[in-house]
């Protein structure tokens, strides 16, 4: 089987060769390269060279367009940093919706429009030219809480639950338009996955994810089917608490941080669900060795079952030992769901 | 004479508006400011990070109860300096330099004031100098360092090494947290504790000034 035709095959729920292997990288794959993160962050063509070739010398099955989570909140005209050797960051005390009464008159760029989206949709187009026949490509959005987040702010937003709901709803709102315009152009050009990124979800409970948070959550899944696209859903963080909302969104993938026990989230999401995940990146993937890694990930997959696809629980660190990345693809490489 | 028990509450369920009323009407009714702060404040907090340690509560609830504290805070600190009266210890707070996440180290800050410390927040993307700077300047005893991304945790390293070579390492405790951070990181960088949540973080800070 090809790359492409085992993960379409894992996600359709037919047999496959082995395990699929989609681990998120951004920082190691810019070190495969050589070159500057920031270029990883600015320059699709950096980002393409440093994905394929990571994918290609570990075996994964697809490529992403994922580097950092301001390429929207750029685009809208939010400040953001950009960094020599990390990612892109948003400068929070000048939050582009500090004044939160600016949002009524806030414009939603155009993804092709020239600005970071449409680089990432470069990238996409790209990949589809150079991979697109063997691997899968997946495409990158921020969900509402984490794209609200970068336009007023965490800490503000934190406080907006309570202080004014009919605000926040109206943000994501918001939110879902950007986000399913710019899927739409990444699945156009050529994504056959649209990673979601909800970061800031793990930071509040389960009732204020549930009134605010996965009704928006659920538009934007919903949307992105319509669309035509698979849905990958990753939430940096600890999600103990909202495992069971996070499996009733429908998405193709839920990639499960390493907090999160994956056999409570089998639990929680039941039989169907493809769970990815969840070794811890830090302590195991990069600090531990390769026979740490075997175990890690052994132990995950028996606490996923099946369907299950080999992954860290968050990006793979910069400074991973390749031998550390290589056990854990030597798993997905050497194993059946 | 104010229901002081409503102070308690008020910053357990976050509000300002309360906390800040009841707490000029009970200075007003010349209630002693230290025992607003150690009697109802300090065990509000207490209350908030215990929730938060149980997922009772979750980040929003313990920055609006943070939010409530600091209202009563800003009008209770002033006259605490002026008569002389000393905080718990000085911390000197901030995420590390490249590093700009800053709700983990905000949750730290807002526990340890809640704690009796004096919280100076030096905000996100501090560099080695303005910890010296600030060490110097307003003699704080503790510096507290956050970071989320194993790319700028070396900084951690080389602010203490910065520290060393000031020759202002001896006046404090370096305490240090962050997703990435693990106690083995903090003994070969030479920290003097490290703490995996915030509510271990103020449980450690009191330590350091005890052993001080």
């Amino acid at each position: 089987m090809t790359s492409r035709e085992r993960v379409l095959a894992h996600l359709e729920g037919r047999p496959v060769d082995r395990l699929p292997l989609m681990p998120i990288t951004m920082m190691f794959a810019a070190v495969q390269t050589g070159a500057r993160y920031r270029d990883y962050c600015t320059d699709y063509r950096v980002l393409v060279e440093g994905q394929i070739r990571t994918a290609e010398a570990f075996g994964f099955d697809y490529v992403n367009t994922m580097s950092d989570p301001a390429r929207e909140a750029a685009d809208c005209g939010a400040p953001v940093e950009y960094f020599e050797s990390q990612p892109v960051a948003l400068i929070e005390d000048q939050a582009l919706l500090a004044d939160k009464t600016k949002l009524a008159s806030l414009k939603i760029p155009d993804p092709l429009g020239g600005g970071r989206m449409h680089n990432g949709i470069k990238a996409l187009a790209l990949f589809k030219e150079r991979v697109g026949k063997d691997k899968i490509i997946e495409g990158w959005i921020e969900g509402p809480i984490a794209e609200g987040a970068d336009l007023r702010g965490i800490n503000t937003l934190m406080m907006d639950f309570f202080d004014d709901p009919p605000f926040v709803h109206d943000l994501f709102a918001f939110v879902i338009e950007l986000e399913l315009r710019f899927a739409r152009e990444q699945l156009k050009a050529g994504a056959d996955v649209i990673g979601v990124g909800d970061a800031a979800a793990s930071l509040v409970g389960p009732d204020i994810y549930h009134e605010f948070v996965w009704p928006y959550e659920k538009k934007l899944v919903d949307g992105i089917h319509a669309l035509g696209g698979k849905v990958r859903l990753h939430i940096c963080g600890h999600t103990r608490r909202i495992l069971e909302g996070m499996g009733k969104l429908g998405c193709d993938i839920v990639d499960l941080d390493s907090m999160a026990p994956i056999s409570e989230a089998r639990q929680k999401m039941g039989p169907h669900t493809i769970l990815l995940g969840n070794l811890n990146p830090v302590s195991v993937l990069r600090n531990g060795n390769p026979a740490d890694v075997t175990a890690a990930i052994t132990e995950c997959h028996q606490q996923a079952g099946t369907p299950f696809i080999v992954g860290a629980g968050c990006e793979v660190p910069r400074d991973t030992p390749p031998e550390n990345l290589r056990a854990l693809c030597a798993y997905a490489h050497t194993h059946q769901p | 004479m104010p229901d002081l028990k409503e102070l308690y509450e008020a910053v357990v369920s976050g509000n300002a508006k309360a906390t800040q009323a009841i707490t000029q009407q009970a200075l007003a009714d010349g209630v002693d400011p230290l025992k607003l702060v150690n009697e109802y404040m300090v065990p509000a907090m207490d209350e908030v990070g215990r929730r938060f340690e149980a997922n009772e509560y979750f980040v929003p609830e313990l920055l609006i109860s943070a939010r409530a504290m600091k209202a009563s805070l800003e009008i209770i600190r002033p006259i605490l300096t002026a008569r002389g009266d000393k905080p718990v210890g000085r911390v000197a707070i901030g995420t590390v330099k490249g590093d700009l996440h800053d709700i983990g180290k905000n949750l730290v800050a807002s526990l340890l004031e809640g704690g009796g410390f004096e919280v100076i927040d030096l905000g996100v993307n501090v560099s080695p100098e303005k910890f010296i700077e600030t060490v110097n300047s307003r003699q704080a005893n503790i510096i507290a360092m956050s970071a989320l991304l194993t790319t700028t945790m070396p900084s951690m390293k080389t602010t203490i090494d910065a520290l060393k070579q000031a020759g202002v390492r001896d006046k404090v405790k370096v305490l240090i947290g962050g997703a990435p951070i693990t106690q083995k990181y903090a003994d070969e960088i030479g920290a003097d504790g490290y703490s995996e949540n915030a509510v271990g973080a103020v449980a450690l800070a009191k330590k350091a000034v005890a052993a001080a």
